[in-house]
Order: C-alpha cells, then structure tokens, then sequence
C-alpha cells in the first residue's frame, strides 16, 4: 500500500469508525488515554467465542469508545476489524508488539504519533489483563464486589504514586 | 458564516502589544492566493491535514519536519532552510501558522521559527476551529510550490529557548515560572498506562515555585480566538503575579503548550524577556534529585 492510500485507508477508518461503540455485556471495560494530546480509547473485550465458552482466553468480541486524533481512533477501528475477524487468543494479543502495530500503520505515519498510533493497542492489552485477572480472583474465591473493591484500592495507590490507571484515565486525558 | 456563531472583536481593538502578529479569518480569505503569503498548518493530529485544509497552505509536521531524527533538539540549519525552501517559502514571503487544538502546535512551529530568526511570522487568530466553524473552504489538494529562495540563521537557543541548568539556576534565584499543563499534571496526578511508549515522567508534580497557569485560559473558548489583553492581564498579571519585565520561563510536558503561552506573553502582553523550557517535564521529572514540589 502506497502512503497515499495508506492515509486514504486511515482517514476512512476515522470517519467511518468500525465495532464502535460500548458492549454492554463485556467482561472488562478498560478506558486509555493520552494526556498529552488528549486522545481517549475505551476497550470493551468480551472473552470466549460463545456462550458456555468465557474464560477460554479468545476475544469473543471487542468494541470500543473514543474521542481524539485521526491516528488514534483509526487504530482503534483497524485493531477492533482485526480481532472481530480473527479472534486471537489473549496471548497473541499480549505477544501482539507495537512494532508489528507500527507496520500496520505504516510507519511513515506512526512514527511521528507513537503515543497516538499505540493507544488502542495498550488499552485492549490492558483490558485482556483485566479479564485474565478476574477471572484469576474468581477462581481464588473473590466475589465481583470484592474485586471491584480490588481495583478501587489498587487505582488509589496508584494515584499516590502520581499514577492514574483505569477511570481516572479518561479524565487525565480529557483535562490535557 | 453561520448566523449562530460567536462574534469576534476586532484584532486591532484588543490591545495587544504587537497585533501585527495575529491574523483574521478573513484576512486569509484574502491572502490566501498572495504568492507573498504562505500558509502552514501545523497539528497535534498527524493525519488532520490530510482530511481537508485551507486551500493553498502547505503542511508542517512538528515531529517529522521539526525534531532532529536522532538527538531531542531541533533541526540545524541548513535542514531547516531546506525545509522551508521546500514550503516555497523566499525571504519576503509572509507565514501564517494555523492549526488544531486553538494552535497550540501552530504557536509551537511559530517558537521554532523564530529560534532560526526568521520574521513576518503570523498566526491565523482561532485557528482550524474558527475556520471551520465560520464554514469556510477546506480541501484535500495538496499545493506544489516552486524552490524558495529563502536564507536562515543559525539557530540562537539564547533569547526565547532555557535549557536544564538555566531552569535550575531560575529556581534557585525564585525566578517566575510558569507551567502551563493541565491543573492534573501540575498536582502530580498524570497518565501511566502499560506497554505503550507515552511521553511520560518518572515523578509527577511541578518545578518548584511555578505558577499554574494552564495554555488554554488564554483562549476565549466559542470563539477559538485569543482574549483580549484586558483579560489575559488579569489571568497572568493579577491573578499570578507575572510582570511584563519579569524573567519568566513557561513549561509543559515537551515544550509544545508552553509555546503557546509563550507567544502570549511575549506578542500579545508584550513581555521582554519570555522563554520556552522545551526539555519541559519530560526531562524535569525524569532527573535524578531534580526538586519537584506537589501538590
């Protein structure tokens, strides 16, 4: 593919974003943003490939939400058409280096937005962590509720370390 | 022009130090097929021009164009004469900068310009939204120019550009800092997300003794355009203390929105002796032992 067709195949995607939108039954919704640039994507994953099926480790079904540049959000439709088409394991996902996101890009454009180009990718990384996670506390004997309460404890620490990890993303992000 | 949009007052009726420097819509409108008029945009979207630009302005990536390849500076001279050669850019030709996010990378590619020496630069007051908002013509023909004549300077880093050791030694004289990040990442509370590459800092918080003074206050937000100096005088004079002789040196992440500010206070409040910190708090919060004050 030419750079020219590239960023025609990029700016359709922009504009007509595919898989977007929230999964209302998804196993983990993970918001990422960029605060730099205030760029937002939010992954919705859904595990399994059917029902009687969660907890296999596949990507049933991934949407996802966002506001932000051309390049973000384009990433964000591409890799979402990608694991609908293909619903890779969590381990290629995880296994899934931004180098090889790059090249689906195309480098020319990417390298000049890393941040931008990765967002999608380090969100449904994050999400998948999430579901592994979970489903890990589930069969230790947590309830959904302790989990929650979990993860609201580990995003409080995380911001006295001056880190913000989950929620408070989306609003890092969009105060940029 | 849409009958709901928000007014703007005059450019010349705002008190400005040097209104010269900032131009209408309209006075682009005019221009923009003067072959002595050369309009840039530069965005945070890498990909924004490419989906339809002012008819005739030519594209300016900051990463691409801007940054030298391999060291985090800026291109030397002779490849940013190059580049604006290529621009079809000569040395009486007049540069309006425009672009995304109410021309926080237009002000950025201003900075730059102006370390190379090189004048008649302009900005295009409200920026890409306020010429989209005025539903005027965007196009996706990319314009061919021929060879610039154009001669740059060496680069002088000296009058609008501090570097570390000059931050260091401002702190320790209490001199004015600025910095104009989100009221989030001046308190420290700044973005980590895992396995991917971000511009990040090791330590959140701010340089100690600066003010926040987030860029976009400077913006008048219906209109995508700066406020007048009455009101900038208030949000940088009253409100924080600066002073138009002060030594004031601006920081954000990588030095991008404090460009922004800088152009500010430097053009428009006309303050003497304004610079740009563009290692920012990228390589303040990354140093070992550097003071960081939070919240």
């Amino acid at each position: 593919m030419d750079r020219e067709t590239r960023i025609a195949w990029l700016v359709d995607h922009y504009h007509h974003p595919r898989h977007k939108g929230a999964l209302a039954d998804a196993d983990a919704r993970v918001p990422g943003g960029n605060p730099g640039c205030g760029d937002i994507v939010t992954a919705y994953v859904k595990a399994g490939l059917g029902a009687g099926d969660r907890g296999t480790g596949r990507i049933a079904s991934l949407t996802w939400e966002g506001t932000g540049c051309t390049l973000s959000q384009a990433a964000a439709s591409i890799l979402a058409e990608r694991v609908n088409r293909d619903h890779p394991s969590f381990e290629e996902i995880l296994s899934f280096v931004p180098e090889t996101m790059m090249d689906l890009l195309g480098r020319d454009i990417a390298e000049a937005r890393p941040g931008c180009a990765l967002l999608a990718l380090g969100t449904l990384k994050g999400a998948v962590k999430t579901v592994e996670m979970n489903r890990k506390l589930r069969e230790a004997g947590h309830t959904d509720e302790q989990i929650r309460e979990l993860r609201r404890a580990i995003a409080e620490q995380g911001e006295a370390a001056g880190v913000v990890v989950g929620e408070g993303a989306e609003q890092a992000a969009a105060a940029s | 022009m849409p009958e709901t949009l928000a007014q703007v007052t005059d450019i010349s009726a705002r008190g400005y130090a040097r209104p010269e420097v900032l131009v209408s819509t309209q006075w682009v409108e005019e221009h923009r097929n003067d072959p002595k008029v050369r309009l840039l945009e530069s965005n945070e979207d890498v990909l924004l021009y490419e989906t339809g630009h002012i008819p005739g302005a030519v594209k300016i990536d900051w990463v691409t164009d801007l940054n030298d390849p391999l060291v985090r500076d800026y291109v030397d001279r002779a490849r940013f004469e190059r580049l604006l050669r290529a621009k079809g850019i000569n040395s009486d030709t007049t540069i309006v900068f425009y672009g995304d996010k109410n021309n926080w990378w237009a002000t950025y590619a201003f900075w730059v310009f102006r370390l190379f020496g090189v004048e008649k630069l302009r900005i295009l007051d409200g920026g890409r939204l306020r010429w989209a908002d005025e539903a005027r013509e965007l196009v996706t023909l990319v314009p061919k120019y021929p060879q610039g004549n154009i001669t740059v300077r060496e680069r002088d880093d000296a009058k609008v550009r501090a570097f570390r050791g000059e931050v260091e030694q401002h702190v320790k004289r209490s001199g004015k800092l600025v910095d104009v990040r989100s009221p989030e990442e001046y308190r420290g509370e700044r973005l980590h997300m895992p396995e991917y590459p971000n511009e990040g800092a090791l330590r959140g918080g701010h340089i100690p003794g600066a003010k926040s003074i987030p860029w976009g206050r400077a913006v008048t937000p219906e209109t995508h355009t700066f406020r007048p100096a009455t009101e900038l005088r208030t949000i940088y004079e009253a409100e924080n203390g600066l002073g138009a002789n002060d030594d004031v040196i601006a920081y954000c992440r990588i030095g991008e929105r404090s460009s922004h500010t800088w152009f500010v206070l430097t053009y428009l409040l006309g303050f003497t002796n304004v610079r740009n910190y563009d290692g920012s708090w990228t390589e303040w919060g990354n140093l070992v032992r550097s003071p960081i004050e939070k919240p």
